[in-house]
């Protein structure tokens, strides 16, 4: 079993195809979590009893793979029939047995599991038809949704491994950074760095022991890039990581993944379990005298765990807290020893880059920021999930023709890029290209991928004091602008959405920004101004709304909102009534329906439901002053 | 040229004066149960110095935790330094003669320092009981003291 | 033995010293508030920020960092007072005050920085505590490790293991001591001393009863230093008195 030299690799890696390939027809059922709470475990049990089922049948030969994510994760859950590449959406196990009989065996689609674009109206047959996989190109998740990620044997008939072939028995180490360097590859964790320099950093630091660390903690909230390819691909992680050890000279490594990730952890064991029977992980890896081997280890729940630093403490066993950042960790970083730290889809793509060449990676996107780079899009946006694309791409592409345009068709606000340390950008700026500077340069942030897609019912402010409360809860506590700030940040924002605000507010909060950002000892406290700044550059109209006017201009503020029924619109279908939790809604099916201002608490459900747009937001003093009349 | 503090025992007529001296030169205003150098009186006009023997090996130089006592190259005495110190009075408790001494009025803690290299209570000893003299005079054995000679300085 | 310039006067100081030694030196002031002579810097509170521009960066390029704990490198260009540092030092105080509004400490830096009053939503419960860490420091650095700071963010104090009496404290006294705010309290007499709720046995004088350290405390540095406790146990007056009779038998004196 274990491969001992380059030959034993290729030829199980022959055999492996051919194995692949003996499978005619396939049915992969995405299995990453997205669809698990779909129930998508469900479906593939289904069809493998239904397969089972129709075993005895040689004419059919049908084979079920429970792949990774496949990205479409608002669609869920998704399966995918090869060689026809036909796209099934929301597939439930009552589904199974005619997907099986009619398309399987009988070749005829079933056209109401197909996906139907939002633009045209139309029925797509094809998943990579379907705009939202067609502009994609998929580097690090090359093989997501296409392998079984607990089958090794799978992910090597798909590549995995080649790439650390080549760079065993073709190259030395320093060519190995080089091609990494040739590709431009940034770290795509959020900083941007680059990879090759990190590299060469550490390498350069004395000693003879030193580390290789994958940063899976993911933290922001909107972001699950990492979870997908830890789920759905660990061995391009393995790789990845293997690739850098062998360059650097290091011979020990650990893959931190965040406690919230349980499947990623499973999967990510079985992976390593795997690699190291074949001798891919361990000593000697396929016979080249090279070893390296990997660890798991989990973090405890804290988003600043994702920090450098603070991930090294936490991996030593003390409390995650970030130190001085003079001290590069590439020269004292794990247990004070030269450490190299990358995120999860930066090791995902070293692979490729080895085996394929630095060039074709740098072939695409821009100027300074070279390759691809995998986006969560979410929020209100018609066609949400995971996509991976060139950098380059527009934000305008990116929503609407990716995304499908803005959910319900309501007029775009902004998109949020990059987390919590992120920033803003308006509509103005939608024909940016996505690139680490340019994002920069607008307020924002590439971050790690995150795109939160906002229409005209969402609050600027609100927004704002979202990521606030987020980051408060997560500040580690030791330097006081982060500790101190963030409160009183909340503070100063919660006055002003309850309409107590001033104007002095806005300059202590734009003061306060200034402060965090210079003062804190890490980029939590440092970037947390980002989101305050970037909403007060593009809509500081909406601020001095809620101030001078006591007014949420977004209709989303509870203190400053209240919501009218209008009577022409109103048909009397119930919807609100039944949707109101607080039972604030008078009314009898086909007559007006009214609300009671005494006992509604403005969640806006009944707007959310109204399918006739019936419900409209009013500001609370409008509403006041019309009852003092 | 090398420096020591020379005691010689039996020269002491306990007058007391070096722990005044000591306790004036360093801010004690005269508080004279807080001077680095203390006289045992073991009888009218007959008393043993002990003062701190800025031990090569110190017991006090080992047990602190933050470096707060170190050697003066210059003066050999071994010095505290203030900014250091955490009152942990490790020191107090370490030195096996007594030698440091805790002052809960000042809190913190005091000990001969030599005054940087010239020790204030020297000039003020009548008979050259205590001396700052050099190295090669340390083993010269004292003089015998005439005491019915100073019986009239101290008189009533 | 690096040379830079502090507020425009050149200092040369040690291979190891950090920026704010070299502003000592240059006999520029910087103020701080977690940071200790005796113990490794922190760089937790920020009071301590300036600008500096290394020797290879464009002479306009500064960059803020605290000077407790970046080391001091040649060529290097430290600016303590520039506009924006003694800005950061001003919220870094007036969000202090937020904290603390009645702890003296805080308020006599924050009035040196102009900071009369917070600006900021004042803490509901106030205490001194401004969360330097130096006891914790002190503490690890003696190696006891008795306290720790637990929760995070704005919830963050300074504790003994589950809020319990702690274990491994050996009652020394060193985090009150340490505390620039006097913040934690103990009692302390010649037969009892408690500090964090744990109650020690002092080690008293067999002849004159007086106490100095804990059991405790004499144990824990007997180990390290193997020195004998008994050592510890006579108060300072008693090991004089002993040192003389020594001397007056050596000496064969009358």
């Amino acid at each position: 079993m274990r491969i001992e030299s380059i030959d034993q690799f290729e030829a199980l890696r022959a055999q492996a195809r051919e194995s692949e390939e003996s499978r005619t027809q396939q049915i992969h059922v995405c299995c990453g979590t997205g669809c698990l709470a779909w129930g998508s475990k469900e479906v593939a049990e289904a069809f493998a009893s239904e397969v089972a089922k129709r075993s005895l049948d040689a004419s059919v030969e049908l084979f079920v793979k429970s792949t990774g994510c496949h990205g479409f994760c608002e669609r869920g859950p998704l399966v995918v029939l090869q060689p026809s590449g036909i796209l099934y959406t929301k597939v439930k196990p009552s589904h199974v047995e005619e997907i099986v009989e009619k398309t399987l065996i009988g070749g005829e689609v079933i056209t109401k599991l197909l996906y139907k674009d939002p633009v045209s109206e139309e029925r797509i047959e094809k998943y990579d038809e379907i705009p939202f996989y067609l502009n994609q190109v998929r580097v690090a998740m090359r093989n997501i949704g296409r392998i079984d990620p607990t089958d090794i044997l799978d992910a090597i008939a798909h590549g995995a491994y080649s790439g650390l072939a080549k760079a065993l028995y073709e190259m030395t180490p320093d060519e190995v950074i080089e091609e990494v360097e040739i590709s431009g590859q940034r770290g795509r964790g959020g900083a941007g760095f680059s990879t090759a320099r990190k590299w060469r950093s550490c390498k350069a630091a004395p000693g003879d022991r030193r580390f290789v660390l994958c940063n899976g903690d993911e933290g922001d909230p909107g972001a699950f890039k990492d979870r997908s390819i830890m789920e759905g691909d660990p061995h391009s992680v393995l790789e990845g990581m293997i690739i850098g050890a062998y360059a650097l000279g290091s011979h020990e490594g650990w893959i931190y993944v965040r406690d919230e990730y349980p499947l990623a952890v499973v999967n990510l064991t079985i992976a390593i379990r795997e690699a190291r029977k074949y001798g891919l992980l361990g000593e000697d890896i396929m016979g080249s005298g090279f070893g390296f081997d990997v660890k798991i280890s989990r973090g405890g729940g804290a988003f600043v765990c994702g920090e450098s630093s603070a991930l090294m403490r936490s991996l030593e066993g003390k409390t995650g807290e970030p130190r001085a950042k003079y001290v590069h960790s590439t020269e004292k970083g794990l247990f004070d020893l030269p450490t190299v730290l990358n995120n999860v889809e930066t090791w995902a793509g070293i692979g490729a880059i080895i085996e394929y060449g630095g060039d074709v990676f740098a072939s695409m996107g821009t100027q300074r920021s070279k390759g691809t780079k995998a986006f969560s899009l979410v929020g209100k946006v018609k066609n949400t999930g995971l996509i991976e694309l060139p950098m380059g791409t527009t934000l305008r592409h990116i929503i609407y023709t990716i995304g499908g345009g803005i959910l319900n068709d309501r007029p775009f606000k902004a998109v949020q890029t990059g987390g919590p340390s992120g920033g803003c950008v308006p509509e103005e700026l939608l024909d940016l290209p996505v690139d680490y500077e340019e994002l920069t340069e607008a307020g924002s942030m590439m971050g790690s991928g995150g795109m939160i897609v906002m229409d005209d019912r969402t609050c600027m402010v609100d927004v704002s004091r979202f990521f606030l409360a987020f980051l408060e809860e997560e500040s580690c506590g030791k330097c006081t602008p982060c500790r101190e700030g963030l409160k009183q940040m909340l503070h100063l924002y919660d006055r002003i959405i309850a309409g107590e605000g001033s104007n002095e507010d806005l300059d202590l909060i734009e003061r306060l920004a200034r402060g965090m950002r210079l003062g804190s000892l890490c980029e939590l406290g440092k970037s947390a101004p980002n989101p305050v700044l970037s909403t007060l550059r593009y809509f500081r109209s909406e601020y001095e709304s809620h101030i001078a006017d006591k007014e949420c201009p977004a209709g989303v503020c509870r203190d400053l909102t209240a919501f009218v029924i209008i009577e022409d619109e109103c048909d009397g279908c119930h919807a609100c009534f039944k949707a109101c939790p607080v039972d604030a809604i008078a009314g009898v099916v086909k007559e007006l329906h009214v609300i009671d201002h005494e006992v509604c608490i403005s969640c806006g459900a009944c707007l959310d439901v109204c399918p006739t747009d019936a419900v409209r937001t009013l500001p609370k003093i409008v509403l006041k002053n019309a009852e003092v009349v | 040229m090398r420096m020591i503090f020379k005691v010689s025992v039996e020269r002491c007529i306990a007058c007391g004066k070096c722990e005044l001296a000591c306790a004036f030169a360093h801010g004690s205003e005269g508080r004279p149960a807080k001077t680095r150098i203390n006289i045992h009186r073991r009888g009218p006009e007959i008393g043993t110095p002990v003062v701190c023997f800025q031990c090569l090996d110190a017991g006090c130089v080992k047990v602190c935790p933050t470096e707060a006592l170190v050697r003066n190259a210059d003066t050999g005495a071994v010095d505290m330094v203030r900014d250091r110190c955490i009152s942990c009075r490790m020191c107090v408790a370490a030195c096996p003669f007594g030698n440091m001494l805790w002052d809960e009025t000042y809190h913190c803690i005091q000990k001969c320092d030599l005054c940087g290299g010239e020790p204030r209570c020297v000039p003020f000893c009548p008979t050259g009981a205590i001396a700052w003299v050099p190295v090669e005079e340390a083993a010269i054995p004292p003089q015998p003291l005439n005491r019915e000679a100073f019986a009239f300085e101290g008189g009533a | 033995m690096p040379t830079l310039t502090v507020d425009g006067r050149e200092v040369t100081v040690d291979a190891d010293a950090t920026i704010l030694d070299a502003a000592r030196a240059a006999g520029v002031e910087v103020p701080t508030l977690c940071q200790f002579d005796g113990l490794e810097p922190w760089g937790g509170c920020r009071l301590c920020v300036v600008d500096m521009s290394q020797a290879n960066w464009d002479d306009d390029w500064f960059k803020v960092v605290t000077a407790c704990n970046h080391p001091a490198e040649e060529g290097m260009n430290v600016v303590t007072d520039s506009v924006r540092v003694l800005e950061t030092r001003q919220i870094v105080l007036d969000l202090l005050l937020a904290r603390c509004p009645e702890t003296p400490l805080v308020q006599k830096w924050a009035r040196e920085y102009g900071v009369l009053k917070t600006s900021y939503t004042p803490n509901p419960e106030p205490d001194d505590c401004i969360l330097c860490g130096l006891c914790t420091r002190v503490c690890d650095h003696i190696g006891v490790s008795a306290i720790s700071s637990i929760n995070r963010g704005w919830g963050r104090e300074i504790a003994p293991p589950f809020n319990e009496p702690p274990p491994d404290c050996i009652g020394c006294l060193a985090c009150a001591e340490i505390c620039p705010t006097d913040c934690i309290s103990y009692t302390n007499s010649n037969t009892r001393r408690t500090i964090w709720g744990k109650e020690f046995e002092m080690l008293r004088d067999p002849r004159t009863g007086e106490a100095v350290i804990t059991r405790e405390q004499a144990e824990h540095f007997a180990e390290r230093s193997g020195i004998p406790i008994a050592y510890f146990e006579k108060s300072d007056a008693s090991k004089r008195r002993e040192m003389a009779k020594t001397f007056e038998r050596l000496g064969q004196l009358k």
